[in-house]
C-alpha cells in the first residue's frame, strides 16, 4: 500500500496542479466536442443512409410480395431476374421454396468481380424478421488465388407465403467505408488532440509551477519572520510579474511597519523601564529606612513583586524582538553539544537536589545554525520547567541525537504529569498557563519564549507524550526542538 | 570611589547617587552627554555610570569620545535596551560593563564596585588569597589552611570570580554572565545550588565561614 502511495505520489501531485487541470479540462472539452462532431458526421453519413437503403428494401419486398400474390412465383422469378439484370446493382435476391433454394447469386456479376455463391444456410438470422448485417465474399476472377475481399452488406427476411420465403440484400461497403474513414480520421485527430493537449498543459503548468513556487517559497519565508525576502520578477509586464510586484510593495509596507513598531516598542521600554527602576529603587530605599520588622517584609515582598514584573516585561520585550527575526543573521555555525554540555552542567546539581536523575544523551556529531545565548535559554527554560513539575524521584532527560533527512533533534523528557494533547498548541502563547500550574510561580512566558527561540531557528518545537505513554496517570513531557539541515 | 552618573532621569539618578554615597562613595550627575562629557574630561573619575539614551548626545557617543582622548576611566553602561548584541555593542564602544534597565540597586554597585576596582586588569596575577584560601591559577589548585581541596572546573571558575572581587558582593547575574556565559536571568536557584555545592568544599570543615551570602544582592568572599 505505501509503496503504491509513494509511487503514485508525484502524479497525485501533478493533478493537484490547477493549470494543468484547467488545461486537461480544456482538452476534455475539446474531445467532448469533437466526439459530438464526429457523431453528428457519422449519422449523417453513414446512419441516415443505413435507414435508407432499409426503407428501400421494406419497399421492394413489399413490392416483391404483392408480386407474388397476384401472379405467382413464376411472374416473381420473371421480376426479380429482370432486376438483377440492370446495370450496376446491388440488390442480392434469394428466395426458398419449401426448402429448395431456388434463385442465387452465382450466375450474376453484381460488381466487376464475381460474388461467390452465398449460402443461404451462412446468411445470419435467417428466418428471423428483420434487418440483418452480414459480409459476404468476392473472389478477384483475375487472380482467384488471392485472399477474397469481405463486404458488408445488410438484408431483410421475409416468409412471403407459407411455401414462400424470400430474402433482400444490398452492399453497404459502399456507404460505410467512407463514413468510416471519416470517422477514424476524426478518432485519431481527438487522441492527438487529447495527448498535445496534455503535453502541453504540462508544460505550461511545469513554468507556471515554478513560479507559484517562488510565490510559496516567499510566503513560507516571510511567515518565519524573514521579512527581507522579496518575490522574484522578471519584468515581463505579465499578471504575475505585476502581482510580484503588488507583493514586494506590500512587504516593504510591512517591513516599514515593523520597524516602526519595533521603536516603538523600544521607546516604550525605555520609558517604562525607568519609572519602574524607579519603583524598584524607591522600594529598596524605604526598606533600608523602616523598623518595624512587618512593614519591612511588605516593602521587601512589594520590591519582589516588582521585580518579578520588570522580569516579565524584559520576557515580553525579547519575544517581541525575537519574532521581528531580525537576529536571524546573527545566528552562526555551533555545535549544539556543547551548548547541551553546559546547560547539563549548570542544572544537574539542581535535578540532585530535587531528587531527580539527569542525564546527557549525545548521539553522533552534530552541526547547526543558532545563537548559543538564545539556545542556552530556550533549553534552560525546557529544563526548569521539567524540574519544576517532575516529582520528587523522577527522571530528566536531555538528548541530542539525528532524525529523519539529517536533521538534528534536541530533546528533553520528563517523567512529570505532561501537557494534555490538547494544550500542547496553546501552552506556546504568551501568557497562557495550564490550571494545574495556575499555583506555581512563573510568568507563562518560557514556553512561549521556547517558540520564539525555534522560530527564529526555523526549527521545530513540539510537545509529546513522555516515556509514561499517553494514558498513563504520568505520561511525562517531551518536548523536542528540530533543526534545519546544517546548509553551508 | 569618586563616580560620575550620566543619566537624564531625575529621578533616578538621585536614587543611585544617594544609593552609592550611604556606601561611601562621592557622585557627581550630570543630565545630558554634553555636559556628562564635559565633566567627565574635565575631572579624573574612579568610575563612570552612563545611561544609553541621553539627550543632546548618546551615551556610546560619548564613550566613544572619551575613549578617543585616551581616557580609561571604567564606564558601566546602563540601558533599557537589554539585548546581548546591544550589550556587545556597547562593550565594543569602550564600555567595561553593561546594565539593563531594570535593575537593581545592589545589582548596580556589585557592578560599579567591580568595575571600579579593576586598578590592573590584566595584570598577570598568578595567585589569589582570602585569608587562609588560597588559589593558584597555573596549577589550577585551590587549599584552605595548607588543606588541599579539590573542585570541578566550574567550581573552579566560580571560586576564582568570588575571589578576584574579594570582599565585594557578586550579583547572581554576575556570575551567571562572567562563569556560565549566560546572559539571561534563570526562573529557579540554579546559581545558589553552585554555590552551597562550593560551600560544602570550602567551609564545611572550617570555623570560620568565607563565603556568605549577602541578602537580595548576592554573594561575597570574606576573611
Amino acid at each position: 500500500m505505501r509503496e503504491n502511495g509513494l509511487m503514485f505520489a508525484p502524479i497525485k501531485r501533478l493533478f493537484k496542479n490547477t493549470v494543468l487541470r484547467l488545461s486537461m479540462v480544456a482538452a476534455g472539452l475539446f474531445a467532448a466536442s469533437s466526439l459530438v462532431v464526429l457523431g453528428y458526421i457519422y449519422n449523417a453519413t453513414v446512419t441516415s443512409e443505413l435507414s435508407r437503403i432499409d426503407r428501400d428494401m421494406n419497399a421492394e419486398l413489399m413490392e416483391l410480395t404483392e408480386v407474388y400474390q397476384r401472379s405467382g412465383l413464376d411472374e416473381l422469378n420473371k421480376v426479380v431476374f429482370e432486376r438483377m439484370s440492370r446495370e450496376g446493382t446491388t440488390t442480392f435476391y434469394i428466395y426458398d421454396n419449401n426448402g429448395q433454394l431456388s434463385f442465387n447469386l452465382n450466375a450474376q456479376p453484381l460488381f466487376e468481380s464475381e460474388v461467390t455463391k452465398p449460402c443461404w444456410q451462412k446468411i445470419p438470422g435467417r428466418n428471423t424478421i428483420g434487418v440483418r448485417k452480414f459480409v459476404y465474399t468476392v473472389v478477384d476472377p483475375l487472380n482467384p488465388d488471392a485472399h477474397p475481399s469481405t463486404f458488408r452488406a445488410r438484408g431483410i427476411f421475409k416468409q412471403i407465403s407459407p411455401t414462400v420465403k424470400l430474402f433482400i440484400a444490398r452492399d453497404v461497403e459502399r456507404i460505410m467505408a467512407p463514413g468510416e474513414r471519416v470517422t477514424r480520421a476524426l478518432l485519431i485527430s481527438f487522441f492527438l488532440a487529447l495527448s498535445l493537449g496534455l503535453v502541453s498543459g504540462i508544460y505550461v503548468s511545469s513554468s507556471f509551477t515554478k513560479r507559484i513556487g517562488a510565490f510559496n517559497k516567499l510566503a513560507t519565508d516571510v511567515r518565519a519572520r524573514d521579512l527581507k525576502r522579496r518575490a522574484p520578477r522578471n519584468e515581463s509586464g505579465d499578471e504575475l510579474d505585476v502581482l510580484a510586484e503588488h507583493l514586494n510593495a506590500m512587504l516593504d509596507h510591512i517591513d516599514t511597519l515593523m520597524v516602526a513598531m519595533r521603536y516603538a516598542g523600544d521607546s516604550i521600554a525605555h520609558d517604562l523601564r525607568s519609572p519602574l527602576t524607579r519603583l524598584q529603587a524607591r522600594l529598596e530605599a524605604v526598606g533600608g529606612e523602616v523598623k518595624d520588622p512587618a512593614a519591612r517584609d511588605a516593602l521587601a515582598r512589594a520590591s519582589e513583586d516588582a521585580g518579578e514584573l520588570l522580569r516579565t516585561f524584559e520576557s515580553v520585550l525579547r519575544i517581541a524582538r525575537l519574532e521581528t527575526g531580525e537576529r536571524r543573521e546573527l545566528l552562526i555555525p555551533l555545535d549544539p553539544q556543547l551548548v547541551l554540555e553546559d546547560i547539563a552542567e549548570l542544572y544537574e546539581p539542581s535535578c540532585e537536589d530535587a531528587g531527580l536523575e539527569f542525564s546527557l544523551e549525545i548521539e553522533g556529531k552534530h552541526k547547526i545554525r543558532g545563537d548559543r545565548g538564545l539556545l542556552s535559554q530556550a533549553v534552560s527554560n525546557l529544563v526548569e520547567n521539567a524540574i519544576k513539575y517532575t516529582p520528587s524521584g523522577g527522571a530528566i532527560t536531555v538528548r541530542l541525537r539525528r532524525v529523519r533527512n539529517g536533521r538534528s533533534e534536541i530533546s528533553i523528557t520528563d517523567t512529570g504529569p505532561g501537557i494534555p494533547p490538547g494544550d500542547r498548541g496553546r501552552v506556546k502563547e504568551r501568557f497562557v498557563r495550564l490550571e494545574a500550574s495556575r499555583t506555581e510561580p512563573g510568568s507563562g512566558l518560557g514556553l512561549a519564549l521556547v517558540d520564539a527561540v525555534a522560530e527564529m531557528h526555523r526549527a521545530q518545537f513540539e510537545l509529546g507524550d513522555g516515556p509514561g505513554g499517553a494514558g498513563s496517570p504520568m505520561p511525562g513531557l517531551r518536548a523536542s526542538l528540530t533543526f534545519p539541515r546544517f546548509k553551508r | 570611589m569618586r563616580i560620575l552618573v550620566v543619566e537624564d532621569d531625575e529621578v533616578a539618578a538621585e536614587y543611585v547617587r544617594k544609593g552609592l554615597m550611604e556606601e561611601g562613595h562621592v557622585v557627581d550627575l550630570a543630565g545630558d552627554g554634553e555636559l556628562g562629557l564635559e565633566m567627565a574630561k574635565a575631572a579624573d573619575y574612579d568610575a563612570l555610570i552612563l545611561d544609553r539614551m541621553l539627550p543632546k548626545r548618546d551615551g556610546l557617543s560619548l564613550l566613544q569620545d572619551l575613549r578617543k582622548d585616551g581616557d580609561t576611566t571604567p564606564v558601566l553602561i546602563l540601558s533599557a535596551l537589554g539585548e546581548v548584541d546591544q550589550k556587545v555593542e556597547g562593550l565594543r564602544a569602550g564600555g567595561d560593563d553593561y546594565l539593563a534597565k531594570p535593575y537593581s540597586f545592589a545589582e548596580l554597585l556589585a557592578r560599579v564596585e567591580a568595575i571600579g576596582r579593576r586598578s590592573d586588569p590584566t595584570a598577570a596575577v598568578t595567585k589569589l588569597k582570602a585569608g587562609e584560601l588560597e588559589m593558584d591559577l597555573l596549577a589550577r589548585t585551590v587549599s584552605r589552611a595548607g588543606q588541599n581541596i579539590l573542585l570541578q572546573p566550574r567550581e573552579f571558575r566560580l571560586l576564582e570570580c568570588l575571589m578576584r572581587h574579594g570582599g565585594k558582593v557578586v550579583t547572581r547575574t554576575m556570575l551567571l554572565e562572567k562563569v556560565w556565559d549566560y546572559h539571561f536571568d534563570p526562573q529557579t536557584n540554579v546559581i545558589d545550588v553552585h554555590i552551597s555545592r562550593l560551600r560544602a568544599k570550602i567551609d564545611k570543615e572550617f570555623d570560620t565561614p568565607l563565603l556568605h551570602t549577602v541578602r537580595g544582592a548576592g554573594y561575597r568572599l570574606q576573611v
